[in-house]
């Protein structure tokens, strides 16, 4: 798999939460103390938006919009309930002011 | 293919030239008219809706589809469903645009009408006004319906008058050739009292990597005593988004035998209602689903029983590899007057992915006090011990895994009465499983 560029990253103030189209695959690109992060946009609960839900930088959460369970910007791992699985992380990198995207799995 | 995009969109003055391009009846124009108001003031369905909450469109883009001005080449391929057949007539169309149509001169004498929408509005929109103006499928139930009701430019029309049987199928062929090529399209028919009629529908892409837009509408109308098979193969590749609301009506003692086989699509959301409205009538719904890739499919089936003594069974199998992903949501209604219903629905899924996702959503919905409803869902992994055993009669793990999933698939293939649907459906299908990588 390759790196898609995704945007500037002038595009994505710090913090937000973004979803952006990498290969077809909806992903939330996250911009978040002073780091991005890309997350399948698909909650494994039953397929909320993550990004629709509330983004915490400091925390390095985000939250499903419908019901509540938490997701580790990093790894994607599910931190709370009702979510059991991780959502896919996928790998970012900046490169001349560009995002860009690697899905991973 | 060689056909050239007009990047019309979809706003009042693509609506105007559309309307300046055809010739149609005024009625038909007043009912485009009516829908493309409600299109331009409808939202988009999102996923706070219950129904689209499993469905994410957040990446479709209307505007980056449209029809192709010109018919690219005809199909190469017959379609994969008329291998072996001795067909009465077919209708195929590429990008939207009717590439050719015919009917036997033995079915024609007998008054059947079949070939292109447009045609047949023009030649017989009298004969089918009434049809047309019963809205079977609701032209406001979304933006998509709209969408289609305003902005449909092909079609076919099937119209066997009463007492008819047209023994030979007809079949009917929707391709998407060109890149980012619209096809909205119209099914319509009806088959008169005491008719009969086979109708093979499949559609296909002219390659695998053009991104494509079906937005479609089917209406089936059974008449009393009238019997109708209709096949449907969603065959697109898996780049096509794939919006489609079909639906039938079966009057008294009709029968309707109604098979989806629903492989393509990136994305797909169908909705399949079944409308016993005449006592005793009878309808038979089998589904075959098999996905991979991304691929994300959502079926939502509806049984609505309006008359007594009617019979409703519906059965979808899917078997899902890689991080595909399928929801069928089912729903029995029976209304009050609907005693002595006998209904069932059944979802099965089979999946072949660490990855892959089924949501199963049955629901019934009963006002009556009389009758049998019964449904069921299973969801599995391949069983182990199956493969295990195979194996040690000399097959391959694939052979094996290949063999299960045939298996599986086997108990809607029995309700197939047609051969070449048995075939066809089950070679798709048999394509697709020799891809198993994660096994
Ligand atoms: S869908 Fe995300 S928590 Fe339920």
């Amino acid at each position: 798999m390759t790196f898609h560029p995704v945007g500037p990253a002038s595009d994505f103030p710090d913090p937000s939460s973004t979803l952006v189209e990498v290969d077809d695959a909806p992903v939330v690109l996250i911009h978040a103390a002073g780091h991005f992060y890309a997350l399948d946009d698909v909650c494994t609960h039953d397929g909320g938006p993550l990004s629709d839900g509330p983004l915490d930088p400091e925390e390095k959460t985000i939250a499903c919009p419908r019901h509540g369970a938490k997701f580790d910007l990093k790894s994607g791992a599910a931190l709370t309930m009702p979510a059991t699985k991780a959502t896919a992380a996928h790998e970012v990198k900046v490169e001349d002011g560009q995002v860009l995207v690697r899905l991973v799995g | 293919m060689t056909a050239t995009l007009t990047s019309q969109g979809y706003d009042q003055a693509a609506f105007d030239a559309l309307l300046a391009s055809l010739d149609e009846p005024a009625w038909m124009t007043d009912r485009r008219r009516d829908a493309f108001e409600a299109f331009a003031n409808a939202p988009w369905p999102s996923s706070k809706d219950e129904e689209w909450m499993r469905t994410d469109i957040r990446l479709f883009k209307l505007d980056q589809f449209a029809k192709p001005d010109d018919a690219a080449a005809a199909p190469c391929d017959p379609g994969l469903l008329t291998h072996g057949v001795d067909l009465g007539g077919h209708v195929q169309s590429v990008d939207g645009n009717l590439v050719s149509e015919d009917l036997s001169a033995e079915l024609a004498a007998k008054g059947v009408l079949f070939g292109g929408m447009q045609r047949m509005l023009a030649e017989h929109g009298d004969k089918l006004r009434p049809s047309i103006e019963r809205d079977i499928v609701c032209p406001k139930y979304d933006r998509f319906a709209m969408l289609n009701a305003a902005f449909w430019t092909c079609g076919s029309v099937l119209y066997v008058p009463k007492g008819v049987s047209v023994e030979q199928p007809l079949h009917m062929l929707s391709v998407l050739g060109a890149e980012k090529s619209a096809d909205l399209s119209r099914t319509l028919v009806v088959l008169e009292e005491g008719a009969e009629a086979t109708l093979l529908a499949e559609t296909a892409s002219a390659s695998t990597d053009a991104a494509g837009l079906h937005c479609g509408a089917i209406e089936l109308i059974v008449g009393p005593n009238a019997k109708l098979r209709y096949v449907n193969l969603q065959n697109w590749n898996n780049k096509v988004w794939h919006f489609a609301h079909q639906k039938a009506v079966v009057g008294k003692q009709g029968q309707l035998q109604w098979t989806i086989g629903a492989l393509g699509a990136k994305l797909a959301k169908v909705n399949q209602h079944v409308a016993l409205e005449g006592s005793d009538a009878e309808a038979q719904v089998n589904g075959a689903m098999f996905t991979q890739g991304r691929q994300h499919l959502t079926y939502n089936t509806h049984q609505h029983h309006e008359a007594s003594y009617c019979r409703s069974d519906l059965l979808y199998k899917t078997a899902l590899q890689d991080k595909s992903r399928t929801v069928w949501r089912g729903m029995i209604k029976v209304d009050k007057p609907a005693q002595r219903t006998d209904a069932y629905q059944r979802n099965d899924n089979l999946m072949l992915s660490e990855h892959c996702r089924a949501d199963s959503i049955p629901g019934l919905e009963i006002e009556a006090d009389d009758v049998r409803c019964t449904h069921g869902s299973t969801s599995g992994r391949v069983d182990e011990s199956q493969i295990f055993y195979a194996m040690t009669r000399g097959y391959t793990r694939q052979e094996a895994v290949r063999m299960i999933v045939s298996g599986f698939f086997q108990q809607i293939f029995d309700r197939i009465t047609i051969q070449s649907v048995r075939d066809a459906l089950g070679e798709a299908i048999a394509a697709r499983v020799q891809d198993l990588s994660s096994l």
